[in-house]
């Protein structure tokens, strides 16, 4: 017996020497010239043409160049074109190319990748169809590119029917031909496509650094391109870990395991203003939380069996004015967002400050002011203080929002407080993002018994490319049954639109810019509730050269992944002495790594599960079996 | 309640005697005990606290009506401090009492009725009947009740619907309730039918068939009141499950914000990341109040199920 | 141990997992929220597109081999339908298409993260095994004593905590404010190892508090079930025979009680194995571990219903056949069980 419980004691004491050593070993990363960023969500899909997620772009723009790029103004830079130019008649554009410029795996980058790249998206426009999930391919719609000629090796010309010069902000990645060429705009968008290889390679583009490993949930990993030629950034590798707590997420970079954290809470961001060798900033947004209001019927009279508003007060103006004057939309920033933004006014953010208008008379906080509103618009109250409509119901609103953000119910606790001042109720509720769309989708998405927009109010957000159009899209007639969430209809602000889209010079467009913001705020579709920063942090104790983009935006994370090209090594910034694992990890990192390969696994299947369940199985029998062996030596002593 | 004694013959005033005897036995016998009864003291107070929670503390603070600066450390006017919106902490606990342990006394109700119902019947009535019941108990039995219960919680809400509200519980919750019930009635079942076969066994109830009890006048008042005692003992233990299976439930995102149970407080302390901001009073109050539940709740059900099943052995 | 048995309790399981896939279909197909709607928020998508999408994960296709209609009234065969292809497709080890993880099968995906919570849980329960049964025994045999006080109490404290009330202290102070260990995660991202023992240290690093969590969290109920496992072995008659026989309390304990009291533990611990997966959830979310349940959460968030189902199948058969194990061991070890 004492011999088995000497061995029980050195099992245990093997697992401890396995542990242990990991214990004496600093927690957190050594100084190598590795960049570790931190994000709130989870790589869904490493295809451009497949993801939907913030970080998904970051992937593909990491790894694949822009025609045109982003510079530190948001100003348009050489990227995959070394330069570009508007034709006299304005109706083509030529893009000129390095003749030296080679892709990662050491192929020449010519005309014909440019070429090929774009067709397919103009092919995807021609058959009126997306690309995969249809975020890429409208840029080049938008920017009314009607062809594109390669004459050249070192030149392609794009032929447009617009004015502008959005052609110059389409995030439309340039993927190398020899590899994609036998592709279609159907068949590029397979999701599994885009993969890094199991060569430890990486996936071939010519962006500053190519993707070596996913793994999913937990990380995706880049190694720098030799033959980038436009800025080098100073680390060596890239890797963007998935966090599914934004604390979890804080104390990784408060321990140096992360160099960079995206989207932290208000509270977090103020604390770490405290730690030493971390920065936070606050970078204004494209972008907003709003209170929206089911209009549906406005500008058509329509109704929904079975759904929709629950009282036509929503589709008078009149009301939803009066209502803006019950929300205290500076408490909600220095409440819900800790101070870190600004108080929204129109569908146009003022990050885009060359398009962003205020509205003449800017709504202020006054519940008295609300009130006499609403009996001036002729919604009286009942002997208990309750608002009625104009059938003489009690106005109950049911206000929905999804869980995607804590804020929202935050937000909403306010105003059904507030609401509730002015005799209108509100009943707050919270619901997945996935459900959310099904119940507000109107009969017009295309299944009338299943989508009824049966919703009075929500609270949600929104996020904008550099564009101005993008966000005054979506209040278009044509939107409601896609992505049109106040189901508002104006035709007047629909031709606005148009106009605005081949207006001949920014001064006219600004104009009807003016003029679109104005009407949208008085009409009040939605109240923007605030224009929320985004609160990042990073560490300056390993990378120095943290530049914003634009200058009050964030240094990652911005419109391009210029900010990760402009990083230089903080150590020797400071001339503080290196640490003395530097040298040696540099030339760990230089050579190519063993990378453990998820080729090999991925591939059998099921197989080795099943094996560990029968393992595990095993176990248990055996396990059974000796103690049952041992019963039976107990019985004959 | 011993065989003895309900084999012997018995008149209805007898029997009561006999009952009134057992109690009093049964009394000392739980005063005898520490655990339980620290159990039971634990037990008394937040069940106070949730029975009235505006006459300890107010009504429950909203956003609107906060009454402290956010994130302030406990001191002074706020003993335990304030979440990120300036909400007293010692309110929101003590009005999680309430919603925390309503969900928890719903969740063991359904589970209680539901075990015992099927496992007497199943005990009782035999044959067929049994084999079925008990290879859906088994099914469930097997089934891993949280991921299940994960699974079950945005279909219960479709079939609920968004507007019900029962005992001022809004239907989000109401989901939590069905969604623990229907996963742990199946242990339940299982207790009360093997102790339902030993009771059939018994003379009475041969004697309650030859006089002509129809089978559902022998179950309910014969047989139900032979496995009371269990019943009540698993109902124990089954409330602290309930608590526990909330507040994961709440805590990985499937509460509702609008009605702070502790589970629900711990996710929005997680989310507004208190434990990286050294909020501990955000965290200490529910994870305590938690815990302390859960315990007390287990202290007086083991020490019921010892009095009560002396053969009983502690489960999970 | 009759051989009727034996089979009757092996096609109980069968049926129990077949059960288990067609509830798993079912609950699936009711849930609200259709995936494909995910898209839509994007404004810039056209009809053709999302039919396509459509398409491709076979949500097109009929739910059921039989509709019932009521506008106009008819019911309606479906040959080509969701449930039959998922029934085919699920034992032939297919079980489709992730729709959060774009284009990757849900067995890979389920692979990836199936290995770091076998590690995790696997060492888990050695742990907890090892300590919880140590002590419950130690505890059992020493009833009302200091030690049995102190040793149950904190055993059912442990046991009344959920995981993440446990994992959220250890990180604050073992990870954040003394920096022993790393706050999450399973390794440093991207490392290169100059060895393998470099590796171990890494992951083993990483391992500590999520390990250290989940064992204490098991270490409670484990010990309070051998306890009074121990307390019921110490009243049989062989114990009061070896007593008598003048042993030492020592040698009784060690030779008679304890493996008699372990053979129901132990069968319990088989059967909670599946829960302990399932109940790992929180734990694996405070530390971010890339395991199944944060895989499951997020399959949640992202109405991934193939991954969900998946998850869920994976769990079932593993519960059911460790039960069925633990069932036909126990009918050979013990005699008395015969039904």
């Amino acid at each position: 017996m004492r011999t088995r419980t000497a061995r029980a004691f050195g099992a245990v004491a093997l697992l401890m020497a396995i542990l242990l050593p990991a214990a004496a070993a600093p927690a957190g990363a050594a100084n190598d010239k590795v960049l570790r960023l931190g994000v709130l969500q989870s790589l869904d899909s490493m295809n451009p043409y497949g993801t939907a997620l913030v970080v998904g772009y970051e992937v593909f723009e990491l790894n694949f160049q822009q025609m045109v790029g982003f510079g530190s103004d948001l100003e348009p830079v050489p990227d995959f074109a070394a330069s570009f130019e508007r034709a006299a008649d304005k109706h083509s554009w030529t893009f000129k190319f390095r003749p030296d410029m080679k892709w990662s795996d050491g192929q020449p980058a010519t005309s014909a990748d440019a070429c090929f790249s774009w067709q397919l998206a103009l092919d995807a426009i021609a058959a009126d169809t997306n690309i995969g999930l249809g975020y890429l391919d409208p840029a080049l719609k938008n920017a009314g590119v009607t062809k594109v000629e390669c004459p050249d090796a070192t030149t392609m010309i794009a032929t447009t029917d617009d004015n502008s010069s959005r052609i110059l902000q389409t995030y439309l990645p340039i993927i190398p031909k020899h590899i994609w060429g036998k592709y279609t705009y159907e068949t590029i968008a397979e999701d599994k496509l885009f993969e890094p290889p199991a060569d430890g390679k990486g996936l071939v583009g010519s962006g500053p650094y190519q993707a070596v490993e996913w793994k999913t949930g937990e990380f995706v990993r880049f190694k720098k391109n030799p033959n980038y030629a436009v800025n080098k950034g100073f680390e060596d590798e890239i890797i963007i870990r998935f966090f599914s707590s934004n604390d979890t997420m804080v104390q990784a970079l408060k321990a140096g395991e992360l160099d960079y954290a995206r989207t932290i809470s208000a509270d977090q961001f103020k604390a770490l203003a405290n730690e030493p060798n971390v920065t936070t900033v606050n970078g204004a947004s494209n972008g907003w939380t709003e209170l929206g209001f089911n209009t549906y019927g406005t500008g058509t009279g329509k109704t929904i069996k079975g759904g929709g508003p629950s009282t036509k007060a929503l589709q008078d103006p009149a009301f939803r004015d009066a209502l803006g004057y019950a929300i205290d939309k500076q408490k909600l920033v220095d409440s819900v967002i800790g101070g870190y933004g600004a108080i929204g006014t129109t569908q146009i953010a003022p990050v885009l400050k060359a398009w962003h208008v205020e509205p003449t008379q800017v709504r202020t906080f006054d519940i008295e002011m609300a009130k006499q509103k609403l009996d001036a618009a002729g919604y009286k109250t009942d002997a208990s203080g309750a608002r009625l409509d104009k059938e003489n119901k009690p106005i109950n609103l049911r206000l929905v929002m999804p869980d995607s953000d804590a804020n929202f119910a935050k937000d909403a606790q306010f105003i059904v407080d507030w609401f509730g001042q002015v005799g209108v109720k509100v009943t707050p509720k919270v619901y997945d993002e996935d459900t959310l769309i099904d119940l507000m989708l109107p009969p017009e998405a295309g299944d009338p018994v299943k989508y009824k927009a049966d919703y009075d109010m929500f609270i949600w957000t929104w996020s904008w490319g550099p564009d101005p159009s993008d966000s005054l899209q979506v209040f278009n007639c044509d939107q409601i049954g896609s992505s049109s969430d106040s189901l508002w209809c104006n035709k007047d602000y629909d031709a606005l639109y148009q106009q605005q889209l081949v207006a001949p010079d920014d001064a006219a467009r600004l104009a009807i810019l003016t003029q679109m913001q104005q009407m949208w705020y008085e009409q009040a579709p939605y109240h923007v509730l605030y224009y929320d920063d985004n609160l990042h942090a990073y560490r300056t104790d390993k990378f120095a050269g943290w530049k914003n983009q634009p200058a009050n935006g964030t240094p990652l994370f911005s419109y391009s992944i210029l900010g990760e090209t402009l990083l230089t090594d903080a150590t020797a910034a400071t001339a503080t002495p290196a640490a003395p694992s530097t040298a040696a990890s540099a030339a760990t990192s230089a050579q190519p790594s063993a990378a453990p390969t998820t080729g090999s696994s991925t591939s059998s299947g099921m197989t080795p599960i099943l094996l560990v369940v029968a393992a595990l199985v095993v176990i248990v029998a055996v396990g059974l079996t000796l103690s049952r062996r041992r019963r039976g030596t107990a019985e004959e002593e | 309640m011993t065989a003895s004694a309900a084999a012997r013959p018995t008149l209805r005033g007898e029997r009561l005697r006999l009952r009134l005897r057992d109690l009093r036995r049964f009394t000392r016998r739980y005063w005898g005990r520490t655990d339980g009864v620290i159990g039971l003291a634990i037990l008394v107070i937040f069940a106070a606290l949730a029975i009235a929670p505006d006459l300890f503390v107010g009504r429950l603070e909203t956003v609107t009506t906060a009454s402290a600066p956010p994130l302030a450390p406990p001191g002074g006017t706020h003993l335990f401090g304030s979440d990120e919106l300036g909400r007293d902490m010692l309110n929101l606990t003590v009005h999680g009492a309430r919603i925390s342990m309503i969900i928890g006394l719903m969740a063991t109700f359904i589970t209680v009725v539901l075990g015992a119902a099927i496992g007497i019947a199943s005990g009782y009535v035999g044959g067929w009947v049994d084999n079925v019941l008990m290879r859906i108990t088994d099914f469930f039995l097997v089934l891993p009740t949280f991921v299940l219960a994960v699974i079950l919680a945005p279909l219960i809400l479709e079939l609920v619907g968004d507007d019900a509200e029962v005992v001022g519980i809004k239907a989000t919750l109401i989901v939590i309730v069905v969604v623990i019930g229907l996963t742990s009635w199946a242990t339940t079942a299982r207790i009360i039918r093997s102790q339902t076969l030993s009771v059939k066994r018994r003379m009475f109830v041969d004697r309650a068939r030859v006089i002509g009890g129809g089978s559902r006048h022998i179950m309910a008042s014969h047989i139900l009141p032979n496995v009371m005692n269990l019943v009540v003992a698993n109902a124990v233990l089954t409330f602290a499950g309930a608590v526990f299976t909330e507040t994961t439930l709440s805590f990985i995102g499937l509460g509702d914000p609008f009605q702070p149970s502790w589970g629900q407080i711990l996710f929005a302390a997680e989310a507004a990341g208190a434990p990286g901001l050294g909020a501990w009073w955000y965290i200490v109050p529910p994870a305590t109040s938690v815990v302390l539940v859960i315990l007390s709740f287990t202290l007086v059900g083991n020490a019921l199920d010892e009095i009560l099943n002396p053969r009983s052995r502690v489960r999970r | 141990m009759s051989p009727r048995y034996l089979a009757r309790r092996l096609v109980q399981a069968v049926l129990t997992v077949l059960f288990v896939v067609l509830l798993n279909f079912i609950l699936f197909r009711m849930m609200p929220g259709s995936p494909e709607r995910v898209l839509l928020r994007n404004p810039h998508l056209t009809a053709a597109t999302m039919q396509a999408a459509r398409e491709r994960w076979g949500l097109d296709k009929a739910k059921f081999p039989v509709s019932i209609s009521f506008d106009p009234p008819g019911i309606s065969l479906e040959p080509e339908n969701q449930l039959f292809d998922y029934v085919a497709a699920s034992f032939q080890g297919d079980l489709g298409y992730s729709l959060q993880f774009r284009g990757r099968s849900v067995v890979d995906v389920i692979e990836e993260r199936f290995w770091p919570t076998i590690l995790l849980i696997g060492l888990a329960e050695i742990v907890a095994i090892v300590v919880g049964l140590g002590l419950g025994a130690y505890t059992g045999w020493r009833r009302g004593g200091v030690a049995d006080r102190i040793g149950n109490g904190l055993s059912l404290i442990v046991y009344s905590m959920p995981y993440f009330v446990i994992g959220m202290p250890l990180i604050i102070i073992f990870a954040a404010e003394l920096h022993w260990f790393p706050t999450s995660g399973m390794s440093t991202p991207g490392q290169d190892y100059a060895s393998l023992v470099d590796r171990f240290v890494d992951i083993g690093s990483h391992l500590v508090l999520p390990l250290a969590t989940i064992s204490l969290g098991l270490i409670g109920g484990y010990s309070i079930l051998m306890r009074s496992s121990i307390i019921e072995t110490r009243a049989e008659d062989y114990v009061t025979t070896a007593r008598a026989k003048g042993l030492s309390d020592r040698r009784i304990m060690t030779a008679h009680a304890f493996p008699n009291a372990l053979l129901p533990t132990v069968t319990i611990v088989a059967i909670n194995l599946g829960y302990v997966v399932a109940g790992a959830i929180t734990a694996e979310i405070v530390f971010n571990w890339p395991g199944l349940g944060t895989l499951t959460v997020d399959a949640l968030k992202a109405r991934d219903y193939p991954l969900l189902q998946g998850v869920f199948l994976l769990l079932s058969v593993t519960v059911v056949f460790a039960n069925l194990i633990a069932d036909v061991l126990y009918g050979f070890l013990d005699p008395r069980v015969r039904t």
